[in-house]
């Protein structure tokens, strides 16, 4: 080897202060940053752009209930894939979940005839129960036979949004014309009204809250988090591994099924197919961003939601495409787990001995 | 019949070879280790990239070329951040996939309403003309484009460079034992960078051969799941070419069928029970039905590929998601 200079990895003892608290701020703003270049390349000014997205969307009476309306669906689909991260396991199915939650939601609100006292909390149980279903599918085959969860719960994701497909246009379709769509739920079945928004906002606060005390006030928490930190030294320790799979993926499973029923009975009235944005996708970014408790979670689907309805106001005054957001969004991630990277390991340059070759086996 | 067989079995053909060209890329990704869940999002970068350049340039090989080269530049970032940067090979290619969706959406509006003569059907030269006639399996065999007898002769080269060379022994190595295969002097890294770059090069071409030579358009979210389906493939096919080719196949065959079967009356009569049998195929033959099979069969694939540790024998590679880092953490 000649005499050079090489780039050394080391890992590091303890993570600088700056860097702990800049990294979240950095990669939004690093996004932001090549999002701006986006928008000159199509001849529009970011500060402005930027302006109606922010500003516009956080000071309007509209924009702020439409944020949170869109944050209901995200913190829940959010907590349904945290919870499982929390125990090791990527529930990457969040989106298939929802289907079936919102599948149930919807045949509840359509065939039980009760007040809408009774038959609100009907309608949110029943997409809760579908949705738990769906996550105990790739629960126990994860629990008992191993399978791995990310292609199981991938897999089921586009079962279940066939499977509003096909109810839509056969047994559950309803409505006037040939239209793919379900009867519209009876006013009973609706989500009361709350101002400007609908009792979902409640109900994902409240699942957030106590998703959190479940994470560090129960036994089960304590059992799901000393899991996701390593599941044999967990078992070694007397934890039920095969139940905390279950366990976590069915939890997830039925907030996510919430998350379903709650946007038929809140918002849209009536099922139709692929009537989700990608909410269960988008959960993995938000589950991501705020994997060091459900608070977070609860923030960061606020932040996705904003961009999202902000990004609808950009593309009606701008005409720029809205799916400039998907793109902030994934690189948002992707620049957020690049800094991890650093955060963790020191980057350094050495100078290499101009002699004595390094023996094979000794480099690091 | 014979006319809807001919039709159905050339669309499989057609259908297939998207899916044949992206699960052999992932096959090489994962069996050096890594899981690419970004192939949806490169196969939309490959489709925009190839569809933009051979509608200014005219030449469909050079966009084949540069949605190829488009996909592999994706999978770069993928194999940087999941290599080097030990990032976690779920949530990169995940957010890949909604990269290249925003992406494609934000520049590929201008391209929508464009038109380009991209790839036509040949006949094979020699044989072709003489059997190109054949009743039912004549034009799906002997008449296609270029891209699709590229994915085709892609499933010997891919399983004769995994199973018989030197390459492709240090590729299975490295995503089984990466340990095992450093201490023998296999590069790990560079082998697991190829790989990644091969799995996505094969995805963008995937998706230039949509916009190129299967619709000749480019049509927002146009891959439309292909890339999912080309994920799930690749473990119902146990990380085998030839069983790839198998599975493409069949998959291929149930989107064909699902476009062509409408209108199709497939009820019986005379036989016993025919009200519930007709019942049966009705719901069995349903278009939203059917498209789920593939997921379903690929769960029950998996579900009997894990038991019995039978991972080991159809060759699951055991380091898959393992992040490999030579120092002691």
């Amino acid at each position: 080897m000649v005499g050079g200079y090489e780039l050394t990895v080391s890992a590091r003892e303890d993570v600088p202060r700056w860097l702990a608290y800049g990294t979240p701020v950095l990669t939004v703003l690093g996004a932001l940053a090549v999002g701006a270049v986006a928008l000159l390349a199509l001849g529009v000014d970011p500060v402005a752009a930027y302006g109606t997205m922010f500003v516009g969307t956080l000071t309007s009476e509209f924009g702020v209930s439409q944020t949170l309306l869109r944050a209901v669906p995200l913190a829940l689909t959010g907590l349904a894939v945290y919870l499982p991260l929390r125990a090791g396991l990527w529930n990457i199915g969040a989106e298939g979940q929802l289907y079936l939650g919102a599948i149930a939601g919807t045949w509840v609100g359509l065939n039980v005839d009760a007040p809408g006292v009774v038959l609100v909390p009907l309608v949110l149980f029943g997409g809760g129960v579908a949705g738990g279903l769906w996550g105990l599918v790739p629960g126990l085959l994860r629990a008992r036979r191993g399978v791995n969860e990310i292609i199981v719960t991938l897999m089921l994701t586009f079962v279940g949004v066939e499977l509003a497909g096909y109810l839509v246009r056969g047994p559950m379709r309803g409505g006037e014309g040939n239209f793919p769509v379900s009867a519209e739920l009876p006013a009973a079945a609706l989500l009361p009204e709350l101002g400007t928004v609908h009792a979902g906002v409640l109900v994902a606060l409240v699942a957030t809250v106590a998703v959190r005390l479940l994470i560090t006030r129960t036994t089960t928490g304590y059992e799901v988090v000393v899991t996701g930190s390593n599941a044999d030294a967990a078992d070694t320790a007397g934890v039920d591994v095969e139940w905390v799979y279950v366990f976590v993926l069915v939890a997830g499973g039925a907030l996510a099924g919430l998350a379903g029923a709650i946007e038929i009975a809140g918002l849209q009235e009536k099922l139709r197919p692929n009537f989700s944005p990608g909410y269960g996708f988008t959960a993995i970014p938000i589950a991501l961003l705020g994997r060091r408790g459900a608070l977070r979670v609860g923030l960061a689907s606020l932040f996705f939601a904003v961009l999202v309805v902000g990004g609808s106001s950009m593309e009606l005054e701008f005409g720029v495409p809205a799916a400039l957001v998907e793109v902030i969004q994934a690189l948002v991630i992707l620049f957020l787990i690049t800094a991890e990277f650093f955060k963790r390991y020191r980057i350094g340059v050495e100078r290499t001995r101009e002699t004595a070759p390094v023996p094979a086996g000794e480099g690091s | 019949m014979a006319g809807f067989l001919a039709g159905l079995l050339d669309a499989t053909v057609r259908a297939a070879t998207p899916l044949l060209l992206a699960s052999l890329g992932e096959i090489v990704s994962e069996r050096g280790g890594v899981l690419n869940l970004g192939v949806e999002g490169m196969m939309l970068v490959g489709a925009l990239c190839g569809f933009a350049t051979t509608a200014t340039t005219g030449s469909p090989w050079l966009g084949f070329a540069v949605g190829t080269a488009a996909g592999a530049a994706m999978a770069t970032v993928h194999a940087v951040l999941c290599i080097s940067f030990k990032a976690d090979q779920v949530i990169s290619g995940v957010m890949l996939t909604l990269l290249g969706g925003g992406l494609t959406t934000y520049f590929g509006q201008s391209w929508v309403s464009e038109t380009i003569d991209g790839f036509d059907a040949v006949v094979v030269p020699v044989v072709g003309p003489a059997l190109v006639d054949l009743p039912v399996v004549g034009p799906a065999l002997f008449q296609n484009t270029l891209t699709d007898y590229l994915a085709l002769a892609l499933v010997p080269a891919a399983s004769y460079v995994l199973f018989r060379t030197n390459i492709g022994l240090e590729i299975t190595a490295v995503g089984d034992d990466p340990e095992a295969a450093d201490t023998m002097g296999v590069p790990v890294f560079a082998v697991r960078y190829l790989c990644v770059i091969v799995g996505g090069a094969s995805a963008g071409a995937a998706g230039a051969h949509l916009s190129l030579a299967f619709s000749k358009l480019w049509i927002t979210g146009m891959t439309a799941g292909r890339g999912w389906i080309a994920i799930a493939l690749v473990i119902f096919a146990q990380w085998r070419p030839w069983r790839v080719l198998v599975g493409a196949s069949l998959f291929g065959g149930i989107e064909a069928f699902i476009l062509r079967s409408q209108g199709l009356d497939l009820s019986v009569t005379g036989v016993p029970f025919a009200g519930p049998l007709d019942a049966a195929v009705g719901f069995a033959t349903n278009p939203q039905v059917m498209a789920m099979y593939p997921y379903l069969a690929t769960v029950v694939v998996l579900v009997v590929v894990t038991r019995n540790s039978l991972e080991e024998r159809v060759g699951a590679p055991a380091a898959l998601l393992d992040n490999y880092s030579r120092e002691t953490e």
